[in-house]
């Protein structure tokens, strides 16, 4: 058991920590406090960081090389995760593009797609988005009413997708649509590339409850999209977007980095605000501290037992889900924590001098429990692929589309 | 990174499952309640070597890192065996010392280690039956005899007896910071003892909500039981992680003992209350009856949450250490 890296990973962390020092001056990086940065606001910024951090190397670590990729391990992608967010590199524009729908058209596409998308993707060129979720179907993603069809060459597509991060920068989108209603829901779907500059595209930002615009909803009115574009077979959606879901669970559930602020900055917020409570408060207040330090460090070190998983070649299984849901209840655990350290303030939205840290993660979490996957699927799928639990009994999976409940 | 067994520990694991699973069960534990023996006792945890994992190999034992006992004590936690592998870690720790006293406790000398006063001890682990007793007094590490009284049991594999001591030895003066990593060592190894019984608790539901049917179909498939387990699992897979490191940590990087131990005791604390309690509530009627083990993992579950600092004292522990730094930078 030991914590260092193995001797060719500190040789690869030494080499991509010099990467970054060597290209500073051009990336985008994160003042203290900060957590994210705004595409709306700099997306011009992130796209060239992500072409610096190309050329040095350090984007699609884990991609073939014949695709602009690295050919490296999962390891050497979770340092490069790990080392980026050590020299406060906001995520990439592209994170989703890599993560999720580059994967996609290596697996599915055709040769013309691979050539003319992946290189572009890991350069920013082109930035994507993944459009899966709709009004009426979120964690039932299969229920998804968006519809293709089939005219002449061409596909013409009509519906709502939502939740899209990053719609209002991409360029382009992988697109789940149901393309044979008679057909049971799973049957019945198949996936696109869509040009997001297409004629009858429309994207709008959505609000969230801490008043930032992180998502989008995108109206698509009789958009026509080649055939070409098409990802897998016609009815064979829904195989082609576990896929792309495996490889979300790739990219949120390893690497043992957290989810929200750090514990050593919530230890040093506790150690600034602790002194100034009244006594007997602050035996209460300790115990909420550390019962968030446990839980983080338990999300932590479990992290690390992923990470290893990674370090000796294997691929993290269904499993990786419980990092997710414990390392949010850490972070839910740190945030309350941390609001409620400031006292009278906490019922404002930012301290007297400005400080919005804690109030702003506090109302950034109840979304981090719902979205890639609620607690209550992620404990569905722990239950049933992990414990092995019997599923719930479904009505849903054998009859056709068109005469179930919708 | 390399945050795992290595194939030697899985190797001590497997023997050590071997090992209790044939000299301990609840069923013994369940007999404790009613005046039984502990199994497997500590002659065959003596035999097999277990008592002096940690005692250095010039005093008789194998001297090899606390992660190996942490290993040995997870699965004698699932069987509930007595008397608990956290008296010979602690008292390994005080004994470094004195060889001659650490190879009687490597072949099986009746020690317990006291908490609280020496002349009238806090409820301490293992006390009911033994016959030598180490404690501090005054900030003195002593040894002795003493007069042992113990309570009515609520799990008796624990062998807990408040002790007032009728002779005494000191065998280091200004023994505080001794005292303290011994009792530090010890909550790691209890932790570890509480991560077998919740496993075993986790494992024990589960198996049962895979058979047992109602309102036509089996119970794991009902979210509202399914998600109680799998609440209890992650609690689990939590409390192994900071097991592990806390025990590597007193090998390897002693400075993040007393944050790695505390984590990982109150941790222990919850999640094993946590595994038990939902295995009596997955059972339903058999669950609460005294014939089945259920109650026997819950009695263990309810008195280690108590034991060597409950887990408010733990968790107000990792709050000073992590505000004063010890997470680093």
């Amino acid at each position: 058991m030991d914590f260092d890296d193995s001797p060719d990973e500190a040789a690869y962390r030494s080499r991509v920590r010099a990467a970054l020092e060597e290209h500073a001056d051009e990336l985008l990086r994160l003042a203290p406090g900060q957590e994210s940065v705004d595409a709306r606001m700099q997306e011009a910024e992130m796209r060239r960081t992500q072409r610096v951090l190309h050329e040095a190397g350090l984007v699609g670590v884990t991609w073939p090389r014949e695709y602009g990729g690295q050919g490296g391990t999962l390891l050497q992608q979770a340092i490069v995760a790990q080392e980026l967010a050590r020299f406060r590199v906001p995520a990439l524009i592209n994170h989703i593009g890599m993560g999720m729908c580059g994967p996609t058209v290596i697996a599915h596409g055709s040769a013309d797609q691979r050539d003319r998308y992946l290189a572009r993707l890991l350069r920013a060129d082109d930035v994507w988005c993944q459009l899966f979720s709709e009004p009426a179907s979120g964690s039932d993603l299969a229920a998804l009413r968006t519809t293709a069809v089939r005219d002449g060459d061409d596909w013409v597509v009509n519906g709502q997708k939502v939740w899209t991060t990053l719609a209002h920068v991409s360029d382009y989108g992988i697109l789940l649509t149901r393309t044979d209603p008679d057909r049971p829901k799973h049957a019945g779907l198949t996936m696109f590339v869509v040009d997001m500059h297409a004629p009858g595209v429309t994207v709008r930002p959505l609000r969230q409850m801490g008043g930032q615009s992180d998502f989008n909803e995108v109206f698509f009115d009789d958009v026509r999209i080649p055939d070409a574009e098409r990802l897998g077979e016609p009815g064979e959606g829904w195989r082609v977007a576990l896929t792309t879901l495996m490889n979300e669970r790739v990219t949120i559930g390893g690497a043992g980095t957290a989810i929200g602020a750090p514990v050593e900055e919530f230890a040093r917020h506790a150690g600034e605000r602790l002194p100034a409570l009244d006594p007997d408060r602050q035996v209460l207040a300790r115990q909420a501290v550390g019962r968030a330090v446990v839980a983080a460090l338990g999300a932590r070190y479990t992290g690390y037992r992923r990470l290893t998983v990674l370090s000796q070649g294997g691929i993290p299984g269904p499993e990786a889900s419980a990092g997710k849901l414990a390392g949010t209840e850490a972070a839910q655990l740190m945030a309350d924590a941390g609001v409620r350290l400031l006292g009278d303030e906490a019922v404002y939205a930012a301290t007297a001098d400005g400080d919005d840290r804690w109030q702003r993660t506090q109302s950034w979490l109840p979304g981090i429990s719902i979205a890639g996957g609620t607690d209550q699927v992620l404990r569905n799928i722990l239950g049933e692929r992990v414990l092995g639990l019997p599923p719930e009994p479904r009505l849903d999976k054998t009859a056709p589309f068109s005469g179930g409940r919708r | 990174m390399n945050f795992d067994l290595d194939a030697d520990q899985r190797d001590i694991a497997a023997g050590a499952r071997d090992f209790f699973r044939g000299s301990a069960s609840p069923a013994a534990a369940r007999a404790g309640l009613e005046g039984g023996a502990l199994e497997p006792g500590r002659k065959a945890l003596a035999d097999i070597g277990f008592l002096g994992i940690t005692v250095p190999e010039s005093a008789g034992g194998s001297g090899r890192p606390l992660l190996d006992l942490a290993v040995v004590a997870e699965q004698g936690g699932a069987v509930l065996a007595g008397p608990s592998l956290v008296t010979a870690a602690r008292a390994a720790v005080l004994l470094a010392d004195a060889p001659d006293l650490a190879a009687q406790l490597a072949e099986g000398g009746a020690f317990a280690v006291l908490d609280g006063p020496v002349d009238g001890s806090a409820p301490s682990v293992d006390a009911a039956d033994a016959t030598l007793f180490l404690g501090l007094d005054g900030g003195a590490l002593v040894v002795g005899e003493g007069e042992v009284v113990p309570g009515r049991p609520l799990d008796a594999t624990r062998g807990l007896a408040s002790v007032r001591l009728t002779s005494r030895r000191v065998l280091a003066e200004d023994a505080g910071e001794l005292w303290a990593r011994a009792r530090q060592v010890g909550a790691v190894v209890m932790a570890a003892e509480d991560l077998g019984g919740a496993d075993r608790c986790v494992q024990l539901g589960v198996a049962y909500a895979q058979e047992r049917e109602a309102f036509g179909r089996r119970i794991g498939s009902y979210q509202a039981v399914k998600h109680m387990l799998v609440d209890a699992w992650v609690g689990v897979e939590q409390l192994r992680s900071l097991v592990w490191w806390a025990a590597w940590a007193a090998d390897c990087n002693p400075a993040e003992l007393p944050l790695a131990a505390s984590a990982a005791k109150g941790c222990a604390a919850a999640s094993f209350e946590r595994a038990a309690s939902t295995l009596i509530q997955v059972h339903g009627g058999i669950g609460f009856t005294w014939e089945h083990d259920a109650h026997l993992f819950w009695r263990r579950a309810k008195v280690d949450r108590l034991l060597l600092g409950d887990e408010a004292e733990h968790l107000d522990a990792v709050a000073r250490l992590a505000v004063a730094g010890a997470l680093g930078a």
